[in-house]
């Protein structure tokens, strides 16, 4: 057999190993080899897949922060909506069973002294607050539902519940707890304006009742006093069908704050609805030495 | 001839050289697919975020992952020849490869036909730590040189190294040469003598045959090696080779990995990547603050230890690599907080957690259970007479069971009380056939026990296996005066910055009315007071506290379950592979004798200093004095009597004034009821 090409062309032999010879003197002393692919593997390196041990590291560790934040984030909206709650009833009313709500003492307490009635103190007496709280230190309050029964539990520094208060769900049934606060006018939250009275006329037949009928149809003054409330107007009307499940008439005590106008909902029976409303309603009778004339609303709204 | 041999050469050249690129080119389109791409700095492999674990004191238990990087100028030099002339001697010359190494690599290899020799560089090895398996095939071989060609190409050869002294495995669980100088000589990297820098290098090649804590001759060859290599490559002259042979090598003892706190470690670790992830553990950065009080658990651990060495010297059994094994775990009774949990007596010698395996039987200790339930559901009270006889109980369909006492001695009519004391077996029998097994189960699951039970009458003997974690909650329950705790092993986990993630809130659930509880707790007290573990007072332990022992057939196992009013511990001493537990008199380790004085010494320590704290008698519970034989109310022809406590309703009788010839029973059996004083309806 011949191979022509290189016995015509010799010297492209002789060109070819040169050419290697000068290829492994440059390998030799220069690594040609090894920089190129280095080099071009260098040049490439950013499309190529983040395999091995070092990524997979990696990968799980930005894995793990994003289960960690989530993780955190599912601990962080619990406490927030725990401490967004704005009043006692609605703090029970969010304890799922499966959900255990966490606040701090002073956010439980002021729920506590912020219920615009005597329910609070009729669930857990303030003087069993003080008893607890001249015997422990306690610093957080867990509140949990399990069946009929939640449980107040006041926890030590270590999450130790140092007491444990139960409350029937039926507590949320009581009248006393369904009330509730609004924002705007009295007409705006459904009164008629012929059901709505000026404070001046309401306030001081409410001196005359009896302790008992004062706490069904209104707060501990302080309520309104500590939060610079202003009462302005009392409303009553009858409820609707649908909603006489606890009482029959509901109160609406009218008040401005610096920034709006707020009304407080309470129920009340109809017999106290019924006793309240004839004394009010004893046309151009001067009950308390004044004369009886507002029955046409103030001007309402935000202050200047 | 000369000229068509030379045409021959030069075409086989030509081809070869052809086919050669070809190959290259070939190979490397086909594996650059799977090369994986560099990090733009080396310092980033090592930053990984330490998982933290923490003890109930705030003490660090461990770190996961922990890694202790160093930058090379904290790197005494004289590893950092040793580890050149060990492992690449040419490292300041090549490019990623060195043809000399590999050439003598590949004839070794190709000529026993298998790969011996790697033949690799430092940085090849950097390549394979960082990206590659440890499997040995070509291909990962060619992967892991083109990838070392890319890291010199990327990084300095002073990158390059540091990289590889903070990555390789030292042995003995030592990652990088920090962490390995610390290991072997507790001192720092930059503190390392030659010798100690020659130990220190040979160790990457094999980090077991040549450790100095394990093979000590070995590993002073192989330094001596590699000192030799470092004259060849004049790192150091001779003579300090000889001047470093002759020194001291200021090897520290070898941290053996006995530490019994492992136990519980490692079961927390392995909840919470059951509920998180392992990711989310190893590499989540967490702080994990546990209930383990170490305190305690050295107490719980020197006292296992002391009394199963006493036991052994006893022991017929000559092979001393079998060690009797103890499982053991305490309770905090307020809480549910597990405070101690020992697995074994050497965490280094056997990793298998006895303390939650459900796999060893109960015995007696599972009594309590079975009384419990005859006294909530069939009316039964401490005081009610039951007969200790033999007993055979039909089962349809199998051997009829036979149950025996301990002794196989019977003591006729007695109390509820003084049987549970005794820990009759023939009572027990006659109780589960009165209740029914089902029945017991439910009560069990009340009191936390979840392992399967069997629903067969044996199970009054505690036939179906339990953990000590078990018991310990499960008495627990009876401490708590029918409040059962979940037991928790952890308070709360915060991530890397402190912001919560977790925090365990106490979960307890009154499944028993505490006066339903109260005489069973009261019959407890009295198993160490005057019962089979009163060897618990007999050595010392002051404080109130009720319990009971528990051995199974052969004395294969030997409990004691225990509480206090702060603390509920269960202790469970066995061999491993069942052997029954047998003394040099052929007498049989107990519950009482094998058991019983760990849970004493150990809660005498752990209850050191503080009140003796007595139990709360509830509401509706009232004491009467009993006569033990006939249950009637103690007078003065009482043989023996003992206090018992009963719920307010019960009645207990006087003794019945000796009935005339005329009242007595015509068929002459004997009057006792198994259930006289039961309570009202």
């Amino acid at each position: 057999m011949k191979i022509s090409g290189i016995q015509r062309q010799w010297w492209v032999g002789a060109v070819f190993f040169l050419l290697m010879l000068v290829l492994l003197f440059l390998e030799f002393y220069g690594k040609i080899f090894e920089r190129g692919i280095g080099n071009y593997l260098k040049w490439q390196n950013a499309s190529r897949p983040q395999l091995g041990r070092v990524w997979d590291n990696d990968r799980q560790t930005i894995l793990a922060q994003t289960k960690v934040e989530s993780v955190r984030s599912l601990f962080d909206s619990r406490q927030e909506s725990a401490e967004a709650i704005v009043t006692l009833k609605a703090l029970f009313e969010n304890t799922e069973p499966s959900f255990p709500l966490v606040l701090s003492r002073k956010k439980f307490l002021d729920l506590y002294y912020d219920f615009p009635g005597q329910w609070s103190a009729r669930i857990i007496s303030p003087f069993e607050l003080i008893s607890i709280d001249s015997k422990y230190n306690w610093t957080r309050v867990l509140l949990k539902r399990f069946g009929q029964w939640f449980t107040i539990s006041f926890l030590d520094s270590h999450n130790i519940p140092v007491h444990e208060v139960f409350v029937a769900t039926d507590a949320l049934k009581e009248v006393q707890s369904t009330r509730t606060v609004k924002q705007g006018s009295l007409e705006k939250v459904g009164f008629d304006q012929d059901r709505v009275y000026s404070a001046a006329v309401f306030l001081p037949l409410l001196r005359t009742l009896d302790p008992k009928t004062q706490h069904a149809v209104f707060p501990n003054p302080r309520w309104f006093l500590a939060k610079d409330y202003s009462i302005t107007r009392i409303g009553v009307r009858e409820l609707e069908f649908s909603k006489k499940t606890l009482s029959d008439f509901e109160f609406g005590i009218e008040y401005n704050t610096d920034y709006y106008t707020g009304v407080l909902l309470i129920p009340v029976s109809q017999e106290i609805a019924n006793n309240l409303l004839s004394q009010i309603e004893r046309t151009g009778f001067d009950v308390w030495g004044e004369e009886f004339s507002a029955l046409a609303a103030p001007p309402v709204g935000d202050k200047p | 001839m000369i000229r068509y041999l030379i045409e021959r050469i030069v075409f086989a050249f030509y081809v070869l050289t052809l086919l050669g690129v070809f190959i290259g080119l070939g190979s490397y389109f086909l594996l650059s697919r799977d090369l994986p791409q560099l990090p733009d700095d080396l310092r980033k492999i090592n930053l990984s975020l330490s998982t933290e674990i923490y003890s109930a004191e705030g003490e660090r238990l461990k770190v996961l992952g922990q890694r202790y990087p160093v930058p090379l100028e904290d790197i005494s030099p004289n590893f950092i020849n040793a580890i050149i002339a060990a492992e690449d001697a040419s490292f300041y010359r090549h490019k990623g490869l060195d043809h000399r190494a590999l050439m003598r690599a590949l004839y070794m290899n190709i000529r026993e036909r298998k790969i011996l020799q790697g033949g690799s560089t430092i940085t090849q090895q950097l390549s394979k730590n960082l990206f590659f398996s440890f499997e040995r095939n070509w291909v990962r071989k060619i992967k892991e040189l083109l990838i070392s060609f890319q890291l010199e190409a990327t990084f300095s050869k002073q990158k390059i190294l540091e990289a590889y002294c903070n990555q390789i495995y030292f042995g003995n669980g030592a990652y990088g040469v920090e962490e390995a100088a610390q290991t072997y000589f507790r001192k720092r990297a930059q503190d390392l003598t030659v010798l100690q820098g020659a130990v220190l290098a040979g160790l990457p090649n094999s980090p077991n045959s040549t450790n100095p804590f394990k093979n000590y001759q070995r590993s002073m060859r192989r330094a001596e090696y590699i000192l030799m290599r470092m004259v060849k490559e004049n790192f150091i002259s001779s003579e300090e080779k000889s001047e470093a042979l002759s020194s001291p090598l200021e090897l520290i003892r070898a941290r053996e990995d006995d530490n019994p706190n492992r136990y519980f470690i490692n079961y927390v670790l392995a909840k919470l990547e059951s509920k998180y992830g392992q990711e989310f553990v190893h590499f989540g950065g967490l702080k994990v603050f546990t209930t383990l009080n170490t305190r305690l658990q050295e107490f719980a651990h020197m006292s296992a230890l002391s009394h199963l060495e006493v036991l052994e010297g006893k022991m017929t059994r000559g092979l001393p690599e079998k060690k009797i094994q103890v499982g053991m775990v305490s309770i905090e009774n307020q809480s549910g907080a597990v405070r101690v949990m020992l697995g074994g007596r050497n965490y280094s010698n056997s990793q298998f957690n006895r303390a939650v395996s459900n796999n060893r039987l109960p015995g007696s200790s599972f009594k309590p259970f079975v009384y419990l339930t005859a006294m909530e559901r069939n009316g039964y009270n401490p005081a009610s007479i039951v007969k200790d006889e033999p007993i055979i109980i039909e089962i349809p369909g199998t051997e009829p069971w036979e149950p025996k006492n301990f002794s196989d001695n019977y003591a006729g009519d007695i109390i509820l009380k003084k049987a549970l004391m005794k820990s009759l077996n023939s009572i027990s029998a006659k109780l589960i056939q009165e209740v029914s097994p089902e029945s017991v189960i439910k009560s069990a699951r009340q009191f936390g026990i979840t392992s399967p039970l069997g629903n067969n009458l044996s199970l009054a003997l505690g036939t179906s296996g339990t953990s000590p974690l078990e018991m310990a909650s499960a008495y627990s329950t009876i401490a708590n005066l029918g409040i059962f705790n979940e037991p928790y092993f952890i308070e709360r986990i915060e991530d890397f910055k402190g912001n919560p993630l977790y925090e365990n809130f106490y979960h307890g659930v009154q499944n028993y009315s505490p006066k339903s509880i109260y005489p069973l707790l009261n019959m407890m007290q009295g198993v160490i007071d005057s019962g089979t573990g009163r060897i618990v007072r007999q050595m010392g332990f002051k404080h109130p506290a009720g319990g009971k022992t528990g051995t199974t057939n052969n004395f294969k196992d030997s409990w004691f379950n225990g509480f206090t009013k702060t603390f509920s511990t269960s202790v469970w001493v066995g061999y491993d592979d069942n052997e029954p537990m047998v003394d040099q008199s052929n007498k049989g380790l107990t519950g009482a004798s094998a058991a019983a004085p760990i849970w004493a010494f150990y809660m005498d320590k752990a209850l050191k200093g503080k009140n003796q704290i007595k139990f709360p008698i509830p509401e509706g519970i009232k004491f009467e004095k009993v006569d033990v034989y006939t249950g009637t109310l103690a007078d003065n022809q009482s043989m023996e009597t003992m206090n018992v406590a009963l719920k307010e309703e019960t009645v207990i009788l006087p003794r019945a004034a000796e009935p005339s010839i005329a009242e007595r029973d015509p068929s002459g059996l004997s009057t006792t009821s198994e259930l006289t004083n039961v309570p009202n309806p």
